[in-house]
């Protein structure tokens, strides 16, 4: 469908499509990274663009700190969305992290996004939209906008899976009501092919600054990204920024520090103590990947895990006795502190250590 | 007194100190002991017989599955052969334990009498004491009384006239079971087939067709007393994928698209067990779980199997055998290769970069994809109460719902999808009872009641046979075509992840998936034979394959490919008597012939 010229006319008029000159000592509006306090960022052009249909490439900028290390990339988009035949623009920030996710947006107080009967979003709906944008598997991602108007059917026998009523209530729920095609829009130029673009950017310009700054951030990617990227002496000279995140992370970047604890600190047993420590503050998953990693432990661990028996499942508590059990001796201090566990009338697995005990020689 | 002469006191005392050892020396023989396996009850009442976990806590028992409300008794009648004191003990556990009343709690009853004591209390598996009573009947009425309606379970229930509770480790408690049943060590039935099949899920049932219609005799083991698996009325997961080569089989077999957990699976179970069962020779064995696969010179001599509520054991032979367990059983007693976890991304080299960690590890681990338990409520015309369930909540937290679909699943890294699957489902009962008392709590809900919750574990994976071909997700990804490319597919990869692992606070029984689209696919024989037990396949989830090679061809109509696949490669392994790899090796064109040719077979004379 063609784009009324007038669109592409107020787009020029309104300046679209040029590099802002201005720093940037705010974050965005909507934001899903950290922004530390006197952060100033400087727009910088960069050779990605992003099509859009009948306007062409808009031009990606990189938002880059003092020291001229990119922090953001951002883009000032004019869309057109069209729905039953009538388009209309839709005018939107986007920025995305180093990594090509989704980092938030603006909007435009002259150009608010509105819906399909051209009512104004209102803050919940924005809010909703940052919400729907930061889902990377959201179920837009699969589908074309026809398969997510058409009222689904079941009961077909075809062999092929077919779109289920309960996905489409799915989609419902995770949309701005009554902007179905705006939402669409935005979630594919977000997620669209300038994520891998940015990704393997940085990827090939990457320096130790910048792994450094991912260490030190929230955000789950970065993370899990500069622990992909750093080398064996990173790990030992961030050991302590590790277990900070170790303890404060999600399940999902704890499962990939858990399973390299007892390799990337094998010659530096001393500096693994933070993360065992840490065993009852981290979820029960984290601690059973732990304990598959026992047997390559320092000697110390046992006795830090023998104080812990309380918080420990019945399948780890088994794992860290049969550890135990292949030792010759048991140290006095851990057979107290089994001994103390298998007596107490308020351990649900006590039993599990009296059995253990019991058939000691 | 002349010698030889004994007083008569003396002889009253001697005569006394013979007969007092004389009983001495029979008393063994007079004490009687009586074990009765509550599986094998005259009626199990509104108990039912739970089979999933014999491998891991010894034997079926009887689960009270009553969704909040007592079930009727289970009851029995129990043969004394010696009157006298007994002790008694059950072997039953308290499956939530931790500061709460537990929640499975029973009694027993002895003809028409309430014994006080409340059973299933203790932590793990094991004997509760019950009571010393005296039997004077040379038969009794025994009966399991539930009390709460939330899966109390019963294992066993054993009299003793000795104050000696039985052994409780897993080794001694089955020699101890052997010793008193007086079970010979092996089945004194044996029956032969040209093909035994182990699992009647869709995989099984069509491998059990498509041998059949050739004239093999085949025997269909199945633990359950309805085919389908997790197809089928008790766990009611519909069947998804194409049919490829195998429509006119797959539709005898396969489900309409309902909702997951849909009542109308019960008119597609009547479809499937009918079908099978009109073929003459498919000797189906229902309700009979295998415990057993011998291999010698790695060929399997044999798989024994017990009736899940009698015990009555058989041996079957064969010269050719199929897995579709599920969990790889028959392969694993036979020494089968196997794997279990996902393998590295760099292994196979199967990345996906957009969602990294989450589809392969960068490190190898032993998370696999979870298991659901589905369920649903229902609206009435009458205000419902649903019982307090503080047992619940350290799951369920918050979370509030009356209905789960597919997303209800449970995998974590502290619990191996075999060996602690009876933990597994029950963590899923927790959160289920848990998540609908929570949306109870809504007045909007104060006529909805539970009206079905599966008290079958749903798997996705576990063990993975190892073949000639290791299927991954790169075969799927670039439609790379076999000479023996036997199952075609056209489904996206679905790889299923935790939510928990995003977020700590999401519910820890709630996944999410990812897909990859994908051309059409194939997957060859190769992966559907074992590489090392030269006369077994395997069909269904435990086909050969890496973890994310699994992500796609779970769904059960492609597993149902596998399944019809490996049934006529069997037929042409006893035309030539050959073991399934020689097929691929020397009999393809033939076995591809077979399978364009059986599109159109005609009703076999064996079909009834």
């Amino acid at each position: 469908m063609k784009i009324p010229f007038f669109f592409v006319l107020v787009a020029l008029l309104f300046g679209w499509n040029q590099i802002p000159k201005e720093s940037m000592d705010a974050p965005p509006e909507y934001f899903v990274l950290e922004w530390q306090e006197g952060t100033r960022l400087f727009p910088e052009p960069t050779d990605f663009t992003i099509e859009i249909d009948s306007f062409g490439g808009q031009e990606v900028v990189a938002l880059v700190n003092e020291k001229k290390t990119p922090q953001l990339y951002s883009a000032d988009i004019a869309t057109p969305v069209c729905a039953d035949g009538e388009c209309r623009l839709m005018h939107i920030k986007f920025y995305w992290t180093l990594l090509g996710e989704y980092a938030g947006f603006d909007s435009y107080p002259m150009l608010p996004l509105t819906k399909h009967d051209h009512d104004l979003f209102e803050e919940g709906d924005y809010q909703k939209l940052h919400r729907l944008l930061r889902d990377d598997k959201s179920p837009l991602a699969r589908r074309t906008i026809a398969q997510l108007v058409e009222k689904p059917k079941m009961r077909t026998v075809n062999g092929v899976d077919a779109i289920s009523g309960a996905t489409i209530a799915q989609v419902k729920e995770a949309v701005v009501s009554g902007a179905l095609y705006s939402c669409y829009t935005a979630w594919h130029l977000v997620h669209g092919d300038i994520q891998e673009q940015l990704k393997t950017h940085t990827q090939e310009t990457l320096t130790h600054e910048m792994t450094q700054h991912m260490l030190h951030s929230i955000n789950v990617d970065y993370q899990l990204f500069a622990l992909d990227q750093m080398e064996l002496k990173d790990y030992h000279a961030h050991y302590q920024q590790i277990a900070h995140i170790f303890k404060t992370g999600t399940p999902l970047v704890r499962s990939v520090i858990a399973k390299r604890l007892t390799s990337k600190f094998k010659d530096t047993p001393q500096l693994q103590r933070p993360f065992w420590e840490a065993f009852e503050q981290v979820d029960s998953s984290s601690r059973s990947l732990m304990m598959n990693y026992l047997n390559q432990a320092p000697d110390y661990v046992a006795q830090v895990l023998s104080q812990k028996l309380g918080v420990m499942s019945k399948n780890q508590l088994k794992d860290f006795l049969h550890t135990l059990a292949s030792k010759r001796v048991i140290p006095a201090e851990i057979h107290t502190n089994l001994l103390e566990f298998a007596r107490s009338e308020h351990q649900t697995y006590a039993y599990v250590a009296q059995e253990f005990l019991d058939e000691l020689p | 007194m002349p010698i030889g002469t004994i007083k008569r006191q003396d002889m009253k005392f001697s005569s006394s100190l013979i007969v007092f050892y004389f009983v001495l020396a029979l008393s063994p023989l007079m004490s009687q002991e009586v074990l009765i396996e509550a599986e094998a009850f005259d009626n199990p009442g509104g108990w039912t017989v739970d089979p999933q976990f014999e491998q891991q806590m010894g034997s079926p028992y009887l689960l009270a599955h009553g969704i909040g409300k007592p079930v009727k008794n289970a009851k029995t009648k129990v043969n004394f052969e010696s009157q006298g004191e007994y002790h008694i003990w059950v072997r039953t556990k308290n499956w939530v334990p931790g500061d709460w009343e537990a929640p499975g709690r029973f009694q027993l009853q002895i003809n028409g009498k309430v014994l006080g004591k409340t059973l299933g209390l203790r932590s793990g598996w094991g004997w509760e004491y019950v009571d010393k009573i005296t039997i004077r009947d040379a038969q009794i009425d025994l009966e399991l009384v539930d009390l709460t309606g939330f899966d109390g379970r019963c294992d066993a229930i054993y009299f003793s006239m000795k104050n000696e509770e039985p052994p409780s480790s897993p080794k001694k408690l089955h020699a101890w079971r052997k010793k008193v049943k007086a079970e010979p060590n092996a089945p004194t039935e044996t029956k032969a087939y040209d093909l035994v099949v182990v699992g009647g899920g869709i995989a099984g049932c069509a491998a059990s067709i498509a041998a059949a219609e050739e004239g093999l005799k085949v025997a269909l083991i199945h633990d359950r007393p309805v085919l389908g698996g997790n197809a089928s009325e008790e766990i009611r997961v519909h069947t998804l994928g194409i049919y490829g080569n195998f429509e006119r089989i797959l539709k005898k077999l396969d489900t309409e698209h309902y909702p997951n957990g849909s009542t109308d699976a019960k008119l597609d179970q009547k479809k499937r067990d009918d079908n099978v069962k009109s073929y003459q020779n498919i000797d189906l064995f229902l309700n009979h779980r295998a415990y057993e696969a011998k291999a010698k010179d790695n060929s399997i001599s044999y798989v024994d199997a017990r009736h899940t509520a009698t015990g009555h054991r058989i041996r079957f032979t064969a010269p050719r055998f199929v897995d579709s367990t599920g969990d790889g059983w028959i392969g694993f007693w036979a020494g089968a290769e196997f794997n279990y976890g996902r393998e590295s991304s760099e292994t196979y080299g199967e990345t996906w970069e957009e969602h990294g960690e989450l589809w392969t590890p960068s490190e190898p681990d032993e998370a696999v994809m979870g298991s659901s338990v589905l369920w649903g409520s229902t609206e009435t015309d009458s205000i419902q109460k649903f019982p307090d369930v503080p047992w619940a909540m350290p799951i369920a937290k918050k979370y509030a719902r009356v209905a789960g679909e597919w997303q209800w699943e449970f995998s974590s890294p502290d619990h191996h999808q075999i060996d602690d699957a009876e933990d597994i489902r029950d963590h899923m009962l927790r959160a289920i009872y848990g998540s609908f008392a929570n949306a109870k709590k809504d007045p909007a809900h104060a006529h909805r009641k539970l009206e079905w919750v599966s008290s079958l574990v749903g798997k996705r994976e576990s063990r993975r046979l190892v073949g000639d071909h290791i299927f991954t997700f790169n075969d799927a990804k670039t439609g790379r075509k076999f000479p023996d490319g036997v199952v075609i597919e056209v489904r996206d990869v679905d790889i299923h992840y935790q939510t928990v692992l995003e977020d700590e606070a999401n519910p820890d029984f709630i996944s999410e998936a990812l897909f990859y689209k994908t051309p059409q696919y194939y997957i060859p024989y190769r992966s559907l034979y074992s590489k090392n037990i030269t006369n077994l396949f395997m069909a269904g989830r435990n086909f050969s394959c890496s973890h994310a090679g699994l992500g796609g061809p779970r769904v059960m109509r492609t597993t149902g490919q596998m399944g019809a696949a490996v049934g006529f490669a069997a037929a042409l392994c006893k035309k030539y008597d050959v073991n399934p790899r020689e097929i691929y090796s020397g009999y393809l064109e033939e076995y591809l012939a077979l399978i364009e040719r059986q599109k159109f077979e005609k009703i076999p004379e064996s079909k009834k």
